[in-house]
């Protein structure tokens, strides 16, 4: 199954977008995590996937290999879907 | 040092009188002179020194007079008076008087250690007189700085080894500094306490007379490197009209002169930096040039594109030959920034390939990475200040971009995982709380460098205080204070039971331990207005200092994760937030792992390829460094060959032997980067010893490797 990981911080524009778009794809029953980047636990997992900007979306794999990722942007949802189901 | 003092004792024993007036006791003083014995000067000393009301400094001398008299000593000393004055203070319970009063010195003992063995605490130091002078200067202000400068909580966590505070001995002068060349073109040369004044420089000859004398002036108010911004740009407006003949000796003055100057403070080297582009950086092309007389030059450095190229160049063909034996340039080092503009510079490829045969060669170049807007001046092992939109403003007179780190404060992380084992959360409270008392440290730093700078011009660091444009040489409202961090792999390892190389669990933990960091010095920068900033430390002789420290204090712990022969004493942790040096990774796994935390290391990280006795083709070396620059967020990339030195017949050879191949001598010395600049092996110390054993050289990664004579 894949997971989506949310990368976002406070003050950040379009960050509330892709947290809403995070919660869409949970009631979707899709596996999401979030992460702020001003925590350790954010910063840290958001240093491994070198994200530099937010919002930051990843997509892993069940093996946990990223197969999408989408850095200072929001995909739509269509986009996001379109990524998963092609797992 | 305070005069050791020989003192002669002509005492009476018959004499019984208690007034000092009637002892006839000669005291040689630090003054190097003979006084007769007077026991006012305790009291008067008690006094001026510690604030001791008169009646107990006047009890205390008649007890000490005492104690002299009933010893009949024959051989006193002014030292010895001093001690046995303090022990009087210590029996009537007078420790913080005491410590006041206390007298800073070494042991003869040590004295003629110093003066027959080396000292390895830092590699660039060669044995002999002047660095003998050194080591005794620096054991003095060491003890100056734990007793008056810092507080006895981070003097103690100092002692225990919980944090090392670097440069102990140069606790008077900041740490490390990056200028720009544009300061001594315009204003010359006209230093504090210099017997002459210089106009700016109208030969390019004597602009390098010049920087060369800056920096042996700025190494003396410093404890670290001297770093040069843009270099070959800067040099620019006055080479042109000058042969291929002239540009090139130009450059071999230039390396000779700094890489020759062991002559100044402790007999090292100036630890010299300069940083170079092949393009000339987006920020300074629209900037007027300043050329031959401190005179505007009615162009800007965009103009001079081909004239920076052409020294450039030509450093690194000196670069290439390097010294009169075929040794490497130990200094300057040339520190070049690979940037978007880089490649799409005309000449770039072909560049590349020419420092990467240097690097191949030789091992010289520094390879720094300035991906997107970024620009930063580099220098020391790692540093680098990052320039931010204030900077990138002064930029428009490049003079007043100069830059200080004021003090390096290291964290030992592998102790905080001894100390909370089992227990995630308790340790990194422990590790903030560490952080924070780094921070205290560099506040009460702080605080005493700036009651030096108060002093002004006539102050002892009446250098950084001139005003030649205006503002002090030093920007303090621009310095950074360092916290750097050693053994994060063994603490990962100590946490988790796996290196940072082993996992991605132990990896992802490392991540969170320096984002930790990373996020509470922004917080503290916030709270206190300062820049505090992660570095990775150097670390050339903290990590076998933590090391040791550990074995003694956590022993059944620490002989678990330490690295080296613990039997031998050869022991280490692995540098900073590096894999362990004999982990097997290719080069460009470990180049993307280790590259992984220098986004959050703000003020530089580097990453060693250790090469051995390869040689790969430059093709291959600048393929690297391009599929590093394109696909990885490593900061800084070296490589770093071994070489022989033959002592006997002068021969450099590649590779790290035991005798040479040439004239079959014994009599060989090694050289190689020992932190993040090269040395002979016989100036380590015994960590670095064992991590060079240690070192996975990578031999058979890079194509068409080939060995031979250097």
């Amino acid at each position: 199954m894949s997971t989506v990981k949310i990368f976002t911080k406070q003050e950040c524009p379009r960050c509330p977008q892709a947290k809403q778009l995070g919660a869409d794809m949970e009631q979707d029953g899709h596996s999401v995590l979030y992460y702020d980047v001003e925590t350790a636990d954010g910063l840290a997992e958001g240093t491994f996937f070198s994200v530099q900007a937010t919002p930051t979306i990843i997509v892993e794999d069940a093996d946990e290999n990223v197969v999408a990722d989408f850095r200072g942007q929001v995909p739509t949802r269509e986009e996001l879907l379109q990524t998963i189901n092609a797992q | 040092m305070g005069s050791v003092i020989d003192l002669q004792a002509r005492q009476k024993s018959e004499q019984t009188n208690t007034e000092t007036t009637d002892m006839t006791l000669d005291v040689r003083t630090s003054g190097e002179d003979l006084t007769g014995w007077d026991r006012g000067k305790i009291v008067e000393a008690l006094i001026r020194e510690t604030g001791l009301d008169q009646q107990t400094s006047e009890e205390i001398s008649i007890e000490v007079e005492e104690v002299i008299k009933k010893a009949a000593i024959k051989c006193i000393t002014a030292p010895l008076i001093r001690e046995l004055v303090d022990s009087k203070l210590i029996e009537r319970g007078l420790e913080e008087i005491r410590k006041k009063h206390t007298r800073l010195g070494v042991p003869i003992y040590d004295v003629d250690q110093l003066i027959l063995h080396p000292n390895k605490e830092n590699a660039n130091v060669p044995h002999g007189p002047e660095a003998t002078n050194l080591t005794l200067a620096e054991g003095i202000k060491k003890e100056y700085a734990l007793l008056r400068v810092f507080s006895p909580e981070i003097g103690d966590a100092h002692m225990r080894g919980d944090i090392h505070l670097h440069d102990l001995g140069f606790i008077d002068r900041p740490y490390c500094s990056g200028q720009s060349l544009e300061y001594i073109k315009k204003f010359g040369l006209s230093l504090p306490n210099s017997l002459s004044i210089a106009k700016p420089a109208k030969q390019p000859e004597v602009l390098l007379a010049h920087m060369v004398k800056m920096a042996a002036a700025l190494q003396s108010h410093f404890a670290g490197a001297i770093g040069w911004d843009a270099v070959n740009l800067f040099f620019a407006p006055y080479l042109e009209g000058r042969s291929d003949k002239e540009v090139r000796q130009l450059a071999q003055m230039m390396i000779y002169e700094f890489s020759q100057q062991a002559v100044a403070r402790g007999g090292q080297a100036i630890f010299t930096d300069i940083n170079l582009y092949w393009e000339v950086p987006k920020h300074f092309e629209n900037v007027p040039a300043i050329g031959p007389g401190g005179k505007f030059t009615g162009r800007t450095y965009g103009d001079y594109e081909k004239e920076a190229q052409r020294f450039v160049w030509f450093l690194f063909d000196i670069y290439r030959e390097g010294d009169g034996t075929g040794r490497p340039f130990f200094f300057p080092k040339p520190l070049v920034h690979i940037t978007e503009k880089f490649f799409k510079t005309e000449g770039h490829q072909k560049f590349l390939e020419h420092i990467c045969d240097i690097a191949s060669e030789k091992g010289t170049t520094y390879f720094v990475f300035d991906r997107g807007d970024t620009a930063k001046i580099s220098e020391c092992c790692r540093l680098s200040f990052k320039l931010n939109d204030n900077d990138l403003n002064d930029a428009k007179e490049p003079w007043k971009m100069r830059f200080c780190a004021l003090q390096n404060v290291t964290v030992n992380l592998p102790r905080l995982a001894y100390k909370n084992v089992d227990n995630e959360e308790a340790m990194f409270s422990s590790l903030t709380d560490l952080i924070k008392l780094a921070v205290k440290a560099h506040l009460e730093k702080k605080k005493f460098i700036e009651s030096l700078l108060a002093l002004g011009e006539n102050g002892p660091l009446a250098l950084l205080m001139m005003k030649t444009d205006g503002q002090p040489y030093i920007r303090m409202h621009r310095a950074s204070y360092l916290i750097g961090m050693v053994g994060l792999n063994e603490m990962v390892q100590a946490c988790t039971g796996q290196g940072l190389n082993e996992s991605k669990r132990a990896l992802k933990f490392g991540l969170k331990v320096i984002a930790h960091m990373n996020l509470e010095c922004q917080r503290l920068s916030k709270e206190h207005g300062m820049h505090f900033v992660l570095e990775q430390t150097p670390a050339e002789s903290t990590s076998y200092r933590f090391a040791r420290l550990d074995l003694r204090d956590f022993n059944e712990q620490a002989r678990k994760y330490v690295r080296g022969t613990i039997d031998s004493g050869e022991i280490y942790y692995t540098n900073s937030t590096c894999l362990p040096v004999s982990s097997n990774e290719n080069p460009i796994e470990r180049v993307q792992s280790e590259g992984l935390f220098h986004p959050i290391i703000e003020a530089g990280s580097l990453t060693h390829i250790w090469l051995g006795e390869s040689k790969p083709s430059k093709e291959s070396l600048a393929n690297f460094v391009i599929k590093t620059f394109r696909e990885t967020l490593n900061d800084q990339i070296a490589f770093s060959p071994e070489f022989t030195n033959c002592l006997q017949c002068g021969r450099t050879v590649r590779g790290m032997l035991d005798a040479c191949p040439c004239c079959g001598s014994q009599e060989v010395d090694g050289i190689t980067r020992i932190t993040g600049y090269f040395t002979k092996v016989s100036s380590w110390n015994k960590g670095k010893i064992a991590e060079l054993k240690d070192r996975n050289k990578n031999q058979g990664f890079f194509a068409r490797t080939k060995t031979g004579s250097a």
